[in-house]
């Protein structure tokens, strides 16, 4: 059996399935639909820092145009919910096509150039100005869509195409060649790998799922304001879960979500900032004594994690 | 158009003091202090904890501010940065260290403080001057606006304009009429070259961390005359702004961010009375336009890229 | 082959500017399939410089470069891996945390296409690198990764392999060895160009050299000769001549 099909048989598919089973045994379904926007975040952070070496600060920005074109369609056009979403998946990818240009930047200033990226379109989406189309700071309300079910349905799917991406990229050439690129972009472009072409394709990879799950996610709350979808906590958590159980793996992101945000929902929301004081702290110690996240505890051993 | 030009001049110097110290630690070391912002909020804390707690003149902060987190730079440096340099990847891990890091401030400053938005009445900054200043400038003993050319500006935008021409003179005479400050610019035109000779790197970057931390935290002390309040939260928004004010003025030099922060000023204090519905958008926007077009800042030498 | 085939390589009237010191200024020269050309020349003369335009990193400001009849100056670099440039760098970039086998399987999947040559195992074998196959590039000597940039040039099927100072650093046993290696390429039809400060090194491999300063040629022909021709006497007195 190809290592494509078995990653995916027997780690995609048994995750996937006992999300689509959860819900009939536990009732907390927001709880359960977070974890499943925060598998898909962490893998789309995974997609671009993991494979190419771009971290991105600013991910949340995709994250939120994708909400808003699910938005936009739903009060606008009055399209059907998924139509809606793939809608926002378009705007997210079409977000990270006029930010390609970010790409030629190295390092920390891309990351800051992300950041900056973001908050201009969270100021543009909730400026006062274009109320009439987006209703500005004062946020939507869209009743007519409103199905949690279904949105959950939704939200597992685009978490099956993003393990797709993530699992073709561990096994092909392609994700070989872009691990290449994000080691040394000249010995990349020397082994003839065309480096530009590359990680576009990576950058709006990684904006699709993210703008798919935005899209998802505001069919999902249905009533949201421009700080709730663009919020840094977004771009922040999937960083911080993608790292922490390593990238350029599959399993790594889905190993630092259900441990990280784990425990965040143990410790509760009320006291958002002892979490924050934990993972500020894991993330340090991680640079520290683990820059290459949980499962290099295991490489290091010599044991493959896919 | 005369008053959004000289408030645009007197929040540009301000802002020439906020990003400096960024500016320093990066020439020097070549690290992005993402806690850069962070460091000013803790900044505001001391002249809020000066003038409530001690009920002095919050000016008395800046000497306080700078000499605390001068030692503050100093032992962190110590602790964190020999670590970090054994690593393969030191830049973009100390840019993910320093994020923690940053998100750990914010958490126990919040802790200790709560997220109340904090002020400090205007008049009180350097009030404990206003008899010098009636002595040079006549008038009565009072810490009313000043009149420059027939316009006037908060007593308190001037108090920090000129702390921050002091302390931007101080950068200069550091830099170039002390031994150490020589070797900081030796380090920092060319470093390999510079560890080549025998220049105790560590020496020099360790005080340059202590002065650019020190240096944040004394813009941190002006921080709530300047924006008005302050809260916790507030680190990302100062990082973002000085980053920004940093790219224009050239990185790595740190006297172009003066020029770099007058720039900024006053764009910024043009679009806030001509286009103020789109003023929250200028800095993001003219971040990434800098970067793309022209990397080097606005005088300055070449930045990596990609 | 014999080296006077038609050229597979010309260059003309090749000027490179950094700000306003001329890296390049006027260089023109070929070289053909089955050819080993050395450059040589003091440091800062410009020979790196030279296999940087030659290999896409920078465009030339001036002057051409043909590749087999076509102009390829300027043209992206992994567009002059398809169609048979490659080379090796001073200070080789493998990917560090692949292992040397990926390092290769990148090289070999998008190298030029549709062409065949010795197997994976073959090249791993004949360039000493087998028994690391499987570990990452980063734990490899000096000298490892210098000869797995070699092969991951090789590995992308090139017609023009280009060195730079790829014998610094190696003893002499490997000089000999890795000097023969290069002699069964260019018998292969590769045509091959030598940029190395060893002397000795260069007299054994090359037909033909090409000595550069301050960016243009001063002499072409034979290192034996070069070495009795004043002007090149003069560009190296003290210099690396004695090596």
């Amino acid at each position: 059996m190809p290592d494509t099909l078995r990653h995916y048989l027997f780690i995609a598919v048994p995750l996937l399935v006992v999300l689509a089973v959860l819900p009939s045994v536990y009732n907390n379904h927001l709880l359960l639909f977070n974890f499943v926007i925060f598998f898909i975040l962490a893998q789309g952070v995974n997609i671009i820092y993991g494979f190419t070496g771009y971290l991105p600060f600013g991910y949340v920005g995709f994250f939120g145009a994708g909400a808003y074109g699910f938005a936009l369609m739903v009060m606008h056009l009055n399209s059907p919910a998924p139509v809606a979403v793939l809608a926002g998946g378009l705007v997210a990818v079409v977000l990270g096509l006029i930010l390609t240009p970010l790409l030629r930047l190295a390092g920390a200033y891309f990351s800051i150039a992300n950041l900056a990226a973001a908050l201009a379109v969270l100021h543009l989406i909730a400026n006062p100005a274009l109320e009439s189309i987006t209703k500005g700071p004062y946020g939507v309300a869209l009743n007519g869509t409103f199905n949690p079910t279904w949105a959950y349905a939704g939200a597992v799917l685009i978490l099956a195409l993003t393990l797709g991406i993530v699992v073709y990229l561990k096994n092909s050439s392609f994700g070989l060649a872009l691990q290449a690129v994000r080691e040394d972009s000249f010995s990349a472009s020397m082994s003839g790998v065309n480096v530009v072409k590359m990680r576009t394709i990576a950058w709006l990879a990684s904006a699709l799922v993210a703008g798919l799950a935005g899209g998802v996610f505001a069919w999902y709350v249905s009533v949201f304001y421009p700080d709730n979808v663009f919020s840094a906590d977004f771009s922040i958590f999937a960083i911080v879960f993608a790292l922490f159980g390593g990238v350029a793996t599959i399993c790594g992101p889905l190993i630092g979500v259900i441990i990280l945000y784990g425990i965040y929902n143990l410790i509760g929301f009320t006291t958002p900032q002892y979490f924050q004081l934990i993972y500020g702290l894991l993330i340090m110690g991680l640079v520290l004594f683990l820059p290459a996240g949980l499962v290099s505890l295991a490489t290091r051993r010599g044991w493959n994690v896919p | 158009m005369l008053y959004p030009l000289i408030a645009g001049v007197l929040f540009g110097l301000y802002f020439s003091l906020v990003g400096i110290g960024l500016n320093l630690v990066f020439g020097v070391m070549r690290i992005v202090n993402l806690a850069h912002g962070d460091f000013l909020m803790l900044g505001a804390f001391v002249a809020f904890g000066v003038y409530t707690a001690a009920g002095l003149d919050p000016l008395v902060g800046v000497p306080i501010a700078f000499a605390l987190f001068c030692v503050a730079g100093l032992l962190l440096y110590w602790i964190l940065v020999p670590r970090l340099q054994r690593a393969r990847d030191p830049e973009m891990l100390s840019f993910i260290l320093f994020f923690g890091f940053s998100q750990v401030i914010e958490a126990l400053t919040t802790i200790v403080f709560g997220t109340s938005e904090r002020s400090i009445p205007s008049r009180e900054l350097a009030n404990s001057l206003s008899g010098v200043r009636a002595a040079i400038f006549g008038g009565e003993a009072t810490n009313g606006p000043f009149q420059i050319f027939g316009l006037s500006f908060p007593a308190s935008w001037v108090v920090a304009a000129t702390v921050s021409v002091i302390a931007i003179g101080c950068v200069y005479l550091y830099l170039y009429r002390t031994r150490l400050g020589t070797l900081t610019r030796a380090v920092m035109s060319r470093r390999e070259e510079a560890i080549a000779t025998g220049i105790n790197v560590d020496r020099v970057s360790a005080a340059a961390f202590g002065i650019g931390l020190g240096l944040a935290a004394v813009a941190g002390v002006f921080a709530p005359f300047m924006f008005g309040s302050f809260t916790p939260a507030f680190g990302i928004d100062a990082t973002v702004t000085s980053f920004v004010v940093v790219v224009l003025g050239s990185l790595g030099n740190p006297l172009g961010t003066a020029l770099g922060g007058v720039v900024y000023g006053v764009s910024y204090m043009l679009v806030q009375t001509y286009l103020s519905s789109w003023a929250d958008l200028l800095p993001y926007v003219l971040l990434i336009a800098i970067l793309l077009l022209r990397p080097s800042g606005l005088l300055g030498r070449r930045v990596r890229v990609a | 082959m014999s080296p006077d085939n038609v050229p597979i390589l010309r260059v003309n009237d090749l000027l490179k500017r950094f700000g306003g010191f001329h890296a390049l200024d006027g260089l023109t020269f070929h070289v053909s399939s089955g050819e080993i050309l050395g450059l040589v020349g003091p440091n800062g003369s410009g020979k790196t410089t030279a296999i940087n335009v030659i290999s896409g990193l920078y465009a030339p400001d001036r002057g051409e470069v043909l590749f087999d009849g076509t102009s390829v100056g300027g043209m992206a670099s992994h567009k002059l891996v398809h169609r048979g440039i490659n080379r090796t760098f001073q200070v080789p970039k493998p990917f560090m945390s692949l292992t040397v086998r990926q390092n290769l399987e990148v090289a070999r999947t998008y190298g030029r296409a549709g062409a065949s040559g010795p197997s994976m195992s073959d090249l791993l074998e004949e360039y000493r690198l087998a028994d690391v196959a499987d570990r990452p590039a980063h734990d490899l000597t000096n000298v490892q990764q210098k000869m797995l940039d070699l092969v991951r040039a090789l590995a992308t099927q090139p017609r023009l392999l280009l060195l730079d100072e790829l014998a610094a650093g190696l003893n002499p046993t490997e000089l000999d060895w890795i000097a023969e290696r290069i002699k069964a390429l260019a018998k292969g039809g590769l045509a091959i160009i030598v940029v190395e400060h060893l002397m000795g090194f260069i007299e054994q491999i090359t037909d033909r050299v090409i000595v550069m300063n301050a960016g243009k040629e001063i002499f072409e022909g034979t290192l034996a000769v070069a070495v009795k021709v004043p002007e090149v006497i003069e560009v190296f007195l003290g210099g690396e001549h004695a090596a």
